[in-house]
């Protein structure tokens, strides 16, 4: 090829680099903010307007949201170690761990979540080793169990997700397949596999409503029970719903924000 | 309407000799032996089940039962799914602020089941301790009301039973028609539970069929057949089929 016929002095543009992409603020009136807000403006209404019974009932649920919460994290928790391991295992060459981490991801995926509560807790309760396990724990071994098969799919993907050139370039430097997996790959994935783990976090938190049926005094057991000596099915039902609702917002907010500052190799 | 009146008068032909037997349909949360529950064959039977058909019998209806779960079983009769409960109601001062009682049909006590060497023989020996009974119902109430207990409530009696059974309760609190069923004659919970002790009510305890305020036709029906099984002895008979003589 011949280079080069004019000679002219080339003029290079130094900007700033890549610019992160801010995302644009959508206002005030999004789905988002008026749902959030409409609820608790609803809530508050309702509470002043007609302390009796809507006070009452609000008075009512938060032990029963402490327990909602205590199930929630120590069921994602729970999940978040299943998950890892059953991601790894899918990922794993060897066939037999492949094997059980499939298996245990099948299983889980066909069976009801109200079942697998009922099943670890009434079922396994027959069993000598089960007698004393209380119900706190069956509720959080049956969600974390649960999420554990969903989770080891959200940390398949995370880890797929990164370019196969990083685990070439890694084990090219003489790290063995473990520390690859340790200090280069993981380090990369995680920004891939929280945002769906807050989502998780969610699904779970509303799911937790079904660890009611083992008698564990969580949020819905609250409503429930204030509904069937009240009679005051509606306000007891609303309250509860609203008061879900204004929980899940306002973490759904939290991780949409946590997805915005994560993923800055998104371009607008 | 003309088809309706049609129908009316050929089911009247058709039923020639029948009285015309008007369906009244009772919710029923079968789940409660002895007094009402689902048999092998998917039947509802039980002691209630037998004074509800001895009832439409009596005064000429047909009872209709429909299984419903206990929770929400007052708001589908509010709402007009069924015309009555049956489904061992106990007739309290603040239910009848929402909806009328037929006369009572049988007179209960709370009955605390526990294990057999459990020592635990009064109210006071249920402090500190761990007691269930069945969401909303009057043995709830009871577990509610005693100090220094923790009260759990259950969906179903059979689950608090269950747990009882497997050790995590140290009491539960039920009728003592079911809470003796289960203690006594139940042939593998009554190997390891025993009924304890009655808490007798301040005021006696009736059970009642629950039907919408002011809903006088049903109530009025339900009352007429009960005073007449009662007055001719059928009453009796059923409750020593399930209970023994008294």
């Amino acid at each position: 090829m011949n280079q080069h016929f004019h000679k002219k002095a080339v003029k290079i543009d130094i900007g700033d680099g890549a610019a992160i992409p801010v995302k644009k603020d959508a206002g005030l009136f999004t789905a988002w903010w008026m749902t959030f807000f409409g609820a608790i403006a609803v809530i508050v209404y309702l509470c002043v307007t007609q302390p009796e019974p809507y006070w009452r009932v609000l008075k009512f649920l938060p032990d029963g949201v402490y327990v909602t919460f205590q199930v929630t994290i120590l069921s994602i928790l729970l999940s978040l170690v299943l998950g890892l391991v059953t991601g790894l295992g899918r990922l794993s060459r060897n066939k037999v761990v492949n094997l059980i981490a499939s298996t245990y991801v099948e299983i889980i995926r066909g069976i009801p979540l109200l079942v697998q509560l009922f099943y670890i807790y009434y079922a396994l309760g027959r069993l000598e080793f089960f007698k004393d396990l209380p119900p706190m724990a069956a509720a959080v071994a049956a969600m974390g169990i649960c999420y554990g098969a969903y989770m080891g799919e959200v940390f398949r993907a995370g880890i797929d997700s990164i370019d196969k050139g990083q685990s070439e370039a890694s084990r090219s430097l003489g790290f063995n397949r473990a520390q690859t997996m340790m200090y280069v790959i993981l380090p990369q994935a995680w920004r891939t596999i929280l945002p769906p783990v807050g989502n998780e976090f969610i699904a779970l938190l509303k799911d937790s409503s079904l660890v009611s049926v083992l008698a564990v005094a969580d949020l819905m057991r609250r409503g429930r029970e204030f509904a069937s000596e009240s009679f005051l099915y509606f306000e007891a039902y609303t309250m509860v719903a609203l008061v879900y609702l204004v929980i899940t917002l306002f973490l759904s907010k939290g991780v949409s924000k946590m997805e915005q500052r994560l993923n800055y190799y998104e371009r607008d | 309407m003309r088809t309706r009146i049609a129908l009316a008068l050929l089911a009247l032909f058709l039923m020639a000799g029948n009285a015309l037997a008007k369906d009244v349909v009772f919710a029923v949360d079968a789940t409660y032996p002895p007094m009402e529950m689902v048999d092998a064959n998917k039947n509802i039977v039980g002691f209630g089940p037998e004074i509800v058909a001895a009832i439409g019998k009596a005064a000429g209806f047909n009872p209709v039962l429909k299984n419903t779960a206990w929770d929400g079983i007052f708001a589908g009769l509010a709402s007009g799914k069924y015309d009555a409960i049956a489904s061992s109601v106990s007739i309290t001062d603040e239910r009848k602020q929402t909806m009328d009682f037929t006369d009572p049909y049988f007179e209960v006590k709370q009955g605390v089941v526990t294990a057999k060497d459990a020592a635990i023989k009064t109210v006071e020996d249920l402090k500190g301790k761990t007691i269930a009974s069945q969401m909303g119902t009057t043995g709830y109430f009871v577990c509610k009301k005693i100090e220094g207990a923790t009260a759990k409530s259950y969906d179903e009696i059979g689950l608090a039973v269950e747990d009882l059974y497997n050790g995590r309760l140290d009491a539960v609190i039920a009728d003592d028609a079911v809470a003796s069923n289960y203690a006594l004659q139940h042939e593998q919970y009554s190997q390891k539970l025993t009924l304890a002790f009655l808490i007798a009510p301040e005021k006696p305890e009736y059970l009642g069929f629950a039907v919408n305020k002011g809903n006088k036709e049903i109530a009025d029906l339900i009352n007429k057949g009960l005073a007449a099984i009662k007055a001719n002895g059928e009453y009796d008979k059923i409750y020593a089929k399930w209970f023994g003589s008294k």
